[in-house]
């Protein structure tokens, strides 16, 4: 199939002139050679032309060098495609590019960016304290509901997973320090290392985790797609605060729910852990309980508890500043759930290794 | 069938549970016309828009675009059909984390065999097609004023240089200048491109300005059709008030 043939400086298209034949008609338009001259096209065998198809005549015909000196035999409509495509073409107009940027420069930007969100992070958390302040004032304005419809979904529905994976862990370490005890006879220890470490440290940090992944993601999902969607604004000018209305219903319900469970998480512990030790250490249940009984001690479960409320309130407030920032399109909301798991998750490490050093110099 | 119709619509009946939206639609559109579907909030206008485009089913009935049975066709014969008409959705729809360029791209790249040093050229022109100036190509859709994401959103429709075009409310939310530019725009594309064009429309100005034939909806059914003049005549309550509103 020929679309085009040169003869002397007349260039006579043919045939159906498409988008869906740009790729031959561009090769063939290459192969003609054209001439750096001015060129009359012939359009009597023409039997379609679209804008795409004159958009690659006319490139060709502009690298080429070469100029429409006139048409004959063109219709009246291919002419109009013609035209109308001249008339819009932008010359050599480059592709916006992206402007790369020196290490060192690279770097600058980087730093300012950080402060910047540093900054803006501390700013969120004094109109956190602000509002918390202002609910003191005056409690009448805490929304009952929508704290009850949080916990709901932050606690009670999130009781099954932590059960089980609390429970899966106080197995398996109390299998593990139980191969090591039972060398030395000591069996009965391993109620002490497992009561002791799930409470004072695994059950806070697995419980932590889940509710980074659970309930962190959500609140910025959430908070991120209203902010999207102008229902934030809409709340503004209704005169509510979303501080009020968004963001603390989550930080309280967080604040409250995940000591519960880390609560939760102590039990089944314990609870994966008796289970393992019968069989495997000749503990029984009685015994084990009653170790449980005389050797933990009362600070090590409060201190989880109280760690599972730090936990709570760090998660609760990252998950939704980001679901306040996020950027007005959908990629944004994707990028800003995976950075609240995250610094979520680094964050709670951070905090619980803080704890340790700070608790063990105060000894408690 | 006559070879002249873009468009036909026979019979159509829509039911959402127990409303009936459409209860025996039937009308054509001729090719290269601009035909504008008009009828009051509720009346099934963007309905009976998605179920031409093959996005809904409709409950009985025959739609029939560019010779192909929409309800009938298969999987294949859908998608070459879905090449050969752009859409325009009511508020753009633009990919939210593409730039104006990538969005007028994306079908380029997809559906067509383009080659690579005519791509860039191509998307430009569509752009500038679609009336909007060439730094818009750069930005994101969410830093465009709603009547250039409307001309974005055209633009990305004719990225495969449709035959046939379909627009819901192109010129709800936009200022009078910007309507008016954007009915040329249509008038433009029509008359110099030969593109048939379909479009929801409650803009009474679109009506009068550039529309070759109007089909109004009201109560299920067709109750008028025809030129403006023509449709202005027919004695029907809605329309009464539709156009004693407008003040024309």
């Amino acid at each position: 199939m020929s679309y085009c043939r040169l003869s002397g400086t007349t260039l006579s298209l043919s045939g159906q002139w498409s988008l869906a034949r740009i790729a031959d008609i561009d090769g063939e338009l290459a192969a003609a050679a054209l001439p750096a001259a001015p060129i009359t096209l012939d359009g009597a065998r023409l039997q379609g032309l679209d804008t795409a198809s004159a958009l690659a005549l006319l490139v060709r015909l502009g690298s080429a060098g070469a100029t429409i000196a006139g048409l004959s035999g063109v219709n009246r409509s291919h002419a109009r495609v013609i035209e109308a495509v001249r008339a819009r073409m932008d010359g050599d107009a480059p592709a916006p590019r992206r402007r790369s940027r020196r290490p060192l420069a690279a770097l600058g930007f980087a730093a300012v960016k950080l402060g910047w969100k540093l900054h803006c992070h501390l700013e969120f958390l004094g109109r956190c304290v602000a509002a918390l302040g202002e609910l003191v004032r005056r409690p009448g304005r805490l929304r009952w509901k929508e704290l009850a419809a949080q916990i709901q979904h932050v606690c009670l529905e999130a009781i099954p997973v932590v059960a089980l994976v609390t429970f899966l862990i106080g197995m398996v370490l109390a299998y593990l320090f139980g191969m090591q005890a039972e060398k030395y006879g000591a069996s009965i220890f391993v109620v002490d290392a497992v009561a002791i470490g799930t409470s004072r440290e695994i059950a806070p940090l697995l419980a932590a985790v889940i509710m980074a992944g659970r309930s962190g993601s959500a609140f910025t999902a959430q908070i991120g797609t209203m902010r999207l969607t102008e229902e934030i604004d809409a709340l503004r000018t209704l005169g509510l605060s979303p501080m009020q209305v968004l963001v603390l219903p989550r930080l309280l319900a967080s604040v409250f729910a995940l000591p519960l469970l880390v609560f939760v998480g102590d039990v089944a512990a314990l609870a994966g852990a008796m289970a393992i030790s019968g069989p495997l250490l000749d503990v029984s249940p009685l015994t084990f309980i009653g170790r449980v009984d005389s050797e933990l001690a009362f600070r090590h479960v409060a201190v989880g508890l109280a760690k599972g409320a730090v936990f709570g309130a760090v998660i609760a407030l990252i998950g939704c500043r980001a679901g306040m920032t996020v950027g007005r399109d959908a990629r944004s909301i994707g990028t800003s759930t995976t950075s609240t798991v995250v610094q979520g998750i680094v964050w709670v490490i951070l905090l619980d290794a803080l704890f340790a050093v700070l608790l063990q110099e105060l000894g408690i | 069938m006559s070879a002249a119709a873009a468009i036909e619509i026979d019979s159509v009946v829509t039911r959402f549970g127990a409303q009936k939206v459409h209860d025996g639609v039937s009308f054509r559109v001729p090719r290269g016309e601009i035909v504008a579907v008009i009828g009051g909030s509720g009346s099934g206008k963007s309905v009976l828009l998605r179920e031409i485009i093959g996005l809904m089913r409709p409950a009985a009935g025959r739609i029939s675009v560019l010779g192909t049975d929409v309800w009938s066709a298969s999987e294949d014969e859908l998608t070459a059909l879905r090449r050969r008409f752009g859409m325009m959705f009511q508020d753009g729809a633009l990919f939210s984390s593409l730039s104006v360029f990538d969005n007028v791209a994306t079908p380029l790249v997809e559906q067509a065999r383009v080659p690579a040093h005519l791509l860039g050229p191509l998307v430009r022109l569509r752009i500038a097609l679609a009336g909007l100036p060439p730094e818009a190509a750069a930005k994101m859709p969410s830093e465009l004023s709603g009547g250039m994401r409307k001309r974005a959103a055209v633009a990305r429709a004719l990225a495969l240089e449709p035959e046939l075009l379909f627009l819901d409310e192109p010129t709800s939310g936009l200022d009078p200048v910007t309507a008016r530019a954007f009915d040329r725009l249509l008038r433009f594309l029509a008359d110099e491109l030969g593109l048939t064009i379909v479009v929801v429309t409650h803009d009474l100005d679109t009506l009068a300005g550039i529309v070759d034939r109007a089909v109004v909806l009201a109560d299920g059914a067709v109750i008028a059709q025809g030129t403006v003049q023509d449709v202005m005549r027919v004695d029907h309550p809605w329309l009464r008030s539709y156009f004693a509103n407008h003040g024309t």
